[in-house]
């Protein structure tokens, strides 16, 4: 509950050397139209509990930190204003589908794990010298894959998913959405080494489409249309492999 | 994890290749079809064809059967029809695996896609009678 002058924040606490299992605790703090979540969380952190442990940085969507649950949906917190929520209390939780190693902060490993395994990167096989200058690319080539470049890996699309939280082997959303990003770059030449990982078991084909992580993307990635993109393309590749055996990869 | 070996992302050892894009493909194209043709389909068999004057909608229904028995029209009739049967069935696989029977992903397979097979057989008969 919270009057006009205040918001109350219901935080999730977990410390795993001290807490048994994790709770929420209840802060009140000043209500300031122009405030968002993470400005909440940081007068918390300065004033009441320095204890509470969250990561942030750049406080205006561009670095990805401070993705958390904000009354249950992932939200960007430096864009999730308070204004919005008031005067009703908010809670404030750790990404779902990730482990939480404290508090509001979870473990990026496996989302590590799983955007190293789709080289995102440009791959080629003869590398130019500098001297012979840039690889030049029409703003048709750039327009082809420039919105999935947009990604800032802040991990909301992970905890939309359903799919992420069913499927281990599934590499989720912006991973795919990136892999995809260069595999329709026109300088990149690692389509083949990619595709051989995109298109194991169920590491792009468990996604059902559900959409979700295009509908909370803070960049307006649209995740969900790059892994239909890539899946056509995936089935193109496949189709192709009986009328031209693959060689060896890379 | 599903029925096949395959390192997890990451595992740094070579993945292997599904056969999920067949799947998908024939999911892909059904839902095509589906989308495209069948409430065209329902239309113009349950709207259109019986609509108005008894005498007339007998006629224009005995021109309908007449275009079905021609062999192209039997074909694509099929077409639509199988491609929407594995789009339907491809999809309740997967509804499947999301309520708990993920680890059957593999056995899952021969039902669901023998039913769209069945179901395929069973429209290729009837159109062969018409």
């Amino acid at each position: 509950m919270s009057n006009n002058g205040k918001i109350t924040l219901e935080i999730f606490r977990y410390h795993p050397e001290t807490d048994t299992e994790p709770r929420f605790q209840s802060y009140e703090v000043p209500y300031d139209e122009d405030w968002v979540v993470l400005d909440a969380i940081n007068w918390i952190k300065d004033h009441i509990d320095g204890t509470v442990t969250h990561r942030w940085s750049c406080r205006m969507g561009v670095c990805g930190s401070c993705g958390m649950m904000v009354n249950g949906e992932p939200k960007l917190t430096c864009a999730a204003f308070l204004k919005d929520y008031h005067p009703r209390a908010v809670k404030v939780e750790p990404l779902v589908n990730f482990p939480v190693e404290r508090d509001l902060v979870v473990s990026m490993d496996g989302f590590m794990d799983k955007l190293d395994a789709v080289k995102p990167y440009i791959i080629r096989d003869d590398v130019n010298d500098t001297s012979e200058g840039e690889y030049l690319q029409s703003p048709a080539e750039l327009a082809r894959y420039k919105q999935f470049s947009m990604c800032i890996n802040c991990m909301l699309c992970y905890a939309a998913c359903p799919v992420v939280g069913h499927e281990e082997e599934f590499l989720g959303p912006a991973a795919l959405a990136l892999g995809h990003r260069y595999n329709k770059d026109s300088r990149d030449q690692g389509q083949s080494e990619r595709m051989e990982v995109m298109l194991s078991d169920e590491a792009m084909w468990g996604c059902t489409f559900v959409g979700e992580c295009s509908v909370v993307c803070p960049k307006h990635v649209d995740p969900a249309g790059a892994i239909q993109q890539a899946k056509a393309m995936g089935a193109q590749e496949y189709f192709k492999g009986f009328v031209m055996p693959r060689g060896a990869g890379g | 994890m599903s029925a096949g070996s395959g390192t997890g992302p990451g595992g740094g050892g070579p993945a292997r290749r599904s056969g999920e894009a067949f799947w998908w493909a024939l999911f892909s194209a059904g839902g095509v079809m589906a989308a495209l043709f069948v409430p065209a389909f329902v239309i113009v068999t349950g709207f259109l064809l019986p609509a108005g004057d008894a005498a007339v909608a007998s006629e224009r229904a005995a021109a309908f059967a007449e275009a079905v028995g021609w062999w192209p029209v039997k074909v694509a009739l099929l077409g639509v029809i199988t491609l929407s049967f594995f789009h339907c069935m491809h999809r309740v696989r997967h509804l499947l695996m999301d309520v708990g029977l993920r680890r059957y992903a593999g056995a899952l397979k021969l039902p669901c896609y023998g039913a769209a097979l069945a179901a395929s057989v069973w429209a290729a008969w009837v159109l062969l009678g018409i």
